[in-house]
Parts: C-alpha cells; sequence; structure tokens
C-alpha cells in the first residue's frame, strides 16, 4: 500500500518535467473555444489588410486602428466606412453599403454619423465654412488622425498645427479658455483612477465625466472663445460636483479604514485578555 | 425568576448534564497544543460566513442584469454593506486557510491514524465542500474576474472523453457561462452547500467526541498500539478538562482570526479585489490573465503545464484520491513523523512542489 501511495506521490513529479510551452495549449484550448464565452467573428476588412499580399501602407491601416480609441471601444471598419465585413467576395460592394475612404470634404459627415453635437457645432463655424466654401479648411483627421485616433486633449491645439493654416494667436487664445476646465476634468480622471485601484466600482463619476466632457468638447468646435468663456462656469460647477462626489468616496474609503482598524484592536486586545486570563493547568 | 427558568430548562432538557459531560468534566490530553483549536476556528468562522451570507443575501439579486450593480450598491450605499462583503470575501479565504492548516497539522501529528480513519475523510470532505463554497460563491459579483475564472475552471471537465462536454455541460447550464450558471451557482452556494456542510461536520464532531481526541505524538509515549477490533473511547482521565483551559485556548485563536480577518481588511481592502474585480462581467472580451483563487492556482497551474489534459484530470483525481484516503494507506503504526523519515522527505517533496505550483500559476 505504502509503495502505491510512494508512487502516487512521485507522479507529481511530472509536473516539473513538462515545458512551460503548453500553457499556451491550455489558453488557447480553455479560453478561444466558442463555448467559452469569447465570440470570434471573421472581419474579412481586417483579415485582407492584414495579409502579406496587401501594400505595405495598406496594411499599417489595421496595425494603426489596432492602436486606437476607436479599436478599443469597439467601432469596426464597417462603422465608418460601410461594406460588409462578414462576406470577403461582396464586402467593398455598393450593394453591401461599402463607401470607401470619403473626400476632404465628405470627412464631417463621415465622423458625424456618430459625433451629431459636435458636427453641428463644427459646420457652424468658421473651419466648418471654409472647408465647405473652398474646401481648404481642416476637417476632423486634420486634427484627430484617422485611423489611430486616440481621446482628444487641449495639446492638440499647437501651434504646430495651427500655424499651417493661420496665425496661433487666436488658437492660443482658445487654448487658455480650455485650460480651466480641461485641467479640472484631469485632475477628476486622476482621481477615477486612484478609486478604481482602491476597488471601488467608478462608471457614475466616469458617466457624468464623459458628458460633461464631451458637451464641453463639442462646444469648442464651434470655435467661438467668447461662447466657451461665457459657459466655462457652468461646466466648471458640474465637475465640481464629480469632484466632490470623488473626495466624499475617499473620506468614507478612510472611515472604513478607521473602522476596520477599531475592530481589529478590539479582537487583538480580547486576545490579550483572554492569553493574561488563561490559567495555569490544575496539578 | 432567573432560578426558575433555569429549573423549568433542567428539567425538560438536563442543561447541567450537558454541560458537565461535554464542557466541564469532557477531558483533553495533558499535551495538546494550540493547533487542536484549528477545527474550532474553522467552525466559528463557518458562523460568521453564515451571519455575512446572510446579510449579504438581503439585498443581492442573482440575475446577470442586476448581480454586478446589487453587490457595487451593497459596497456603496448600503450602510456597513462593505463590512460584511468584505467579512465574507476575507473570511471564505481565512476559512479554507484554517481548514488547511487544520489537516496539515493532524497529518504531522498523525492523528489521523487508526482509528480515526473517517474523521480525517470527514475533514478532508469538509475542506472539498468549503472550496466548492469559495468557487461557487466567486462568480455571484458576475465581474470579468468572476466570469472568466469560472469559464476556465467549468472548462475543464471537457479534456475528459466522452463525458466530458456533458459534465460542463451541467455545471454551466448551457454552453457557456450565462444567467443560467449563475442561478445554478446561487443556489448551490446558498442552499446545497451549507446543510452538507453542517451535515459533515457534525458526522466529524460526533467521530470525535465518540472516539476522544488524539494526543500528539511529541513529547509523551505514544497511544496504544493493540488492534482496534472493539469500542474504548480514549477518555483521557488523566487530561485536562475542556473547560477553562483548552476553551480559553479555543477563544484566544478565535480572537487571532478575527484579528487577522480585520488586520487584512484595514491593510489590504483590495487583497481579493483587483481590478477586474471591479468591471463588470463582458462574455466578449477576455481578459489577459484568468486565474482562479490562491487556493486553486496550484491544481490549475498542474493542468496548464500537463501536455495531455485527460492525463492531467487523471493525475488530480489520483492524488485528490490519496489525500482523502491516505489513513487507509498509511498503514504504519508509528505516528511520530520525525521518526518516519520517509514520510517526512514525501510530505516536504509535495509541499514544495505545492508551493512552486501555486506561485507559478499566480502568474
Amino acid at each position: 500500500m505504502r509503495y502505491l501511495a510512494l508512487s502516487l506521490m512521485m507522479v507529481m513529479m511530472l509536473p516539473s518535467f513538462a515545458a512551460a510551452g503548453y500553457q499556451e495549449d491550455f489558453a488557447r484550448e480553455f479560453l478561444s473555444k466558442t463555448w467559452a464565452g469569447e465570440r470570434i467573428e471573421e472581419n474579412a476588412c481586417i483579415d485582407c489588410h492584414s495579409s502579406d499580399q496587401m501594400k505595405p501602407a495598406f496594411r499599417e491601416i489595421t496595425d494603426e486602428w489596432k492602436k486606437s480609441w476607436h479599436a478599443k471601444n469597439n467601432v469596426f471598419c464597417q462603422d465608418c466606412h460601410g461594406g460588409d465585413p462578414k462576406d470577403p467576395s461582396l464586402s467593398m460592394t455598393h450593394q453591401r453599403g461599402f463607401l470607401g475612404a470619403p473626400d476632404a470634404r465628405q470627412v464631417p459627415e463621415f465622423c458625424g454619423k456618430c459625433h451629431i453635437g459636435i458636427l453641428k457645432n463644427y459646420l457652424e463655424s468658421g473651419h466648418g465654412k471654409a472647408l465647405r466654401s473652398t474646401g481648404k479648411g481642416p476637417n476632423c483627421v486634420v486634427c484627430h488622425g484617422s485611423h489611430n485616433v486616440q481621446p482628444a486633449n487641449i495639446e492638440i491645439i499647437n501651434e504646430q498645427r495651427c500655424s499651417k493654416c493661420h496665425s496661433y494667436e487666436r488658437a492660443k487664445v482658445m487654448k487658455q479658455a480650455l485650460f480651466l476646465v480641461e485641467k479640472k476634468a484631469g485632475e477628476i480622471t486622476d482621481g477615477i483612477k486612484a478609486l478604481r485601484r482602491a476597488g471601488i466600482y467608478t462608471a457614475e463619476q466616469e458617466r457624468a465625466l464623459f458628458n460633461t466632457q464631451a458637451e464641453f468638447r463639442t462646444l469648442f468646435h464651434t470655435v467661438d472663445v467668447s461662447l466657451v468663456n461665457e459657459r466655462t462656469d457652468e461646466f466648471t460647477r458640474k465637475l465640481g460636483a464629480i469632484e466632490r462626489d470623488i473626495r466624499g468616496t475617499f473620506i468614507e474609503l478612510r472611515s472604513r479604514k478607521n473602522f476596520s482598524a477599531f475592530l481589529m484592536a478590539l479582537f487583538s486586545g480580547m486576545g490579550v485578555v483572554i492569553f493574561l486570563l488563561s490559567r495555569p493547568p490544575n496539578k | 425568576m432567573w432560578e426558575r427558568i433555569k429549573n423549568w430548562l433542567e428539567v425538560r432538557i438536563g442543561l447541567d448534564d450537558l454541560v458537565r459531560s461535554q464542557v466541564t468534566d469532557y477531558r483533553v490530553p495533558k499535551n495538546i497544543n494550540i493547533f487542536y483549536t484549528l477545527g474550532f476556528v474553522a467552525a466559528i468562522g463557518y458562523l460568521i460566513q453564515v451571519l455575512s451570507g446572510i446579510m449579504l443575501l438581503i439585498h443581492y439579486v442573482p440575475h446577470p442584469d442586476h448581480a454586478f450593480k446589487s453587490v457595487q450598491d451593497i459596497m456603496l450605499k448600503v450602510p456597513f454593506g462593505w463590512l460584511f462583503r468584505q467579512m465574507h470575501v476575507v473570511g471564505s479565504n481565512l476559512m479554507i486557510a484554517a481548514i488547511g492548516l487544520h489537516m496539515l497539522t493532524v497529518f504531522l501529528m498523525g492523528n489521523y491514524k487508526r482509528p480515526r480513519e473517517l474523521t480525517w475523510v470527514g475533514g478532508a470532505l469538509l475542506l472539498l465542500v468549503t472550496i466548492a463554497f469559495g468557487f461557487s460563491g466567486y462568480l455571484l459579483p458576475w465581474t470579468q474576474l468572476s466570469y472568466w475564472a469560472t469559464t476556465v475552471v467549468t472548462s475543464i471537465p471537457t479534456a475528459v472523453p466522452v463525458v466530458g462536454d456533458v459534465v460542463a455541460r451541467v455545471l454551466r447550464g448551457g454552453d457557456q457561462v450565462t444567467g443560467t450558471t449563475l442561478s445554478r451557482f446561487f443556489a448551490f452556494h446558498v442552499s446545497v452547500l451549507p446543510p452538507l456542510f453542517l451535515i459533515l461536520a457534525g458526522m466529524h464532531v460526533f467521530l470525535i467526541k465518540r472516539i476522544g481526541i488524539s494526543a500528539t505524538p511529541f513529547g509523551l509515549p505514544a497511544e496504544e498500539k493493540r488492534p482496534w477490533t472493539e469500542y474504548h473511547k480514549k477518555s483521557h482521565a488523566d487530561g485536562y478538562p475542556y473547560y477553562p483551559r483548552f476553551f480559553q485556548m479555543d477563544m484566544l485563536m478565535v480572537m487571532v482570526y478575527l484579528a487577522l480577518m480585520f488586520f487584512l481588511i484595514t491593510v489590504a481592502p483590495n487583497l481579493f479585489f483587483p481590478e477586474e474585480a471591479t468591471v463588470p462581467a463582458d462574455p466578449f472580451r477576455t481578459p489577459p490573465h484568468v486565474h482562479p483563487e490562491w487556493y486553486l492556482l496550484a491544481p490549475y497551474q498542474m493542468l496548464r503545464i500537463i501536455p495531455n489534459k485527460f492525463l492531467g484530470i487523471i493525475i488530480q483525481l489520483a492524488l485528490f484520491l490519496l489525500f482523502l484516503l491516505w489513513p487507509f494507506f498509511d498503514t504504519e503504526k508509528e505516528k511520530n513523523i520525525m521518526k518516519r523519515p520517509m514520510l517526512r522527505v514525501l510530505f516536504l517533496f509535495a509541499f514544495v512542489l505545492w508551493v512552486i505550483l501555486m506561485f507559478w500559476g499566480g502568474y
């Protein structure tokens, strides 16, 4: 019996001889089957554009998109360019709604399918009017890029970019008008990150921040400095409410820590009392 | 008034006699040590789980659309909800650690030996039920972490030919981890496992009371070695009464358990809540690192590194049976592990391997 037990224990040695490479097999086997919940859909756009037969410039498109904010938020090729990613033979036909790459004038409508509020403000702005009348005004991709789209921030407004078309002075005034709100939004983002690290679910604060920031940035696309200045207080108040909420949660976390520390001290103290009260054994 | 109530009870249930036979006159071996309290500590741990679990049950909604939100409400909106959840989560881990340590010390002191084979088997089954508690409770918050860890663990049976897919299907209630799985795990967690635990714990205590506590093999001559062919209780007539001496040791360790629990809640409140545990479950997005709780890491890692998954499962089952039925394999009369070099080496080997696999599995 003992030898049987011994030999079974020896079997435990097997893992030490096994190579770590099998871990990838495990992941493939247990995580990529459809019943494991991961539904990988065929995407003709990505498949073709990633293949070696594609021109390098076209291949880069998918690589750039994969790094983008759009990719992180499940915005795929067909959401902008139309077409059918499930059918490689007809994916780029007009019957399947394929739009292809837009020319400069079409870009605002292209992006405005989703960014509706921004499109309206942009079209009424000097930028939008210039584009429509001359075809040379800046469209969305001039500032935000096309495939590797990243979350917007105040640094998009810079001398190098703005002075391609006009003097930087006006843009600088706008950047200053944005600064206060954007700075506060940045601080709130850091606060939300810290809350998340502390194990707090922050969806409510994130949503509030996103809505306020989106509304403010929509306003910016009018390129109207006086309008931005006029409404800065309103946005600062909104952000202040989120900030107070975050601060309140941190205070709550501190009081939780104090309360559990009190309970720890209480039980430690009771342990010490019991230890001291323990009588020596009767002889 | 008090006397009258006492008499009324005494006549009907014989409380004095019960206290005398089970507490003041109940004797424990003279060389008993602090590790003998771990069973009692685990029982108190279970009580804490039940009480905190009831508080969570009042606010928890076992539905995929509401589970995550209800748990977050418990953490953020319900008064002291965070404390009950922390106690439940930290307590579940501490309880598994307490039972594991109890089994380990029983093993090292050879207290599983004849006639206590069934007491060991009961203890091992209690450990299994406690792990099942941990595993089934893990899914309930419906987070990315719990969803994908459950996906991985419920996928493991599929490596078994013929019946594997059926087993995985039964566990999940379908091809994937869905609301059905959540309902099943919830029902299992709150209505199947608690009575099962109580039945096993009752049997365990009954056997300890019937056979008597086993003395440690260290410091005193070993217990009698004649064959156990007829019942005779080990009453330790020369030992100490359970109350007050051993009761004080029990209570001291319970305080250590509670102090440790609140130490972890104070110093490392996120120890069992990594960032993935605050993100709602998303069946369409697999997180980069999926691994189960620390107590399942060693078997999980073993499965990952053995090339053939079926072989891996068979080895794990064999090892579990070996653990469960160990008293029947180890028929050597000597209890003292210090006098058994081979067993000592085997134990050290298995222990070190377990620790290595556990840390390895965490990466």
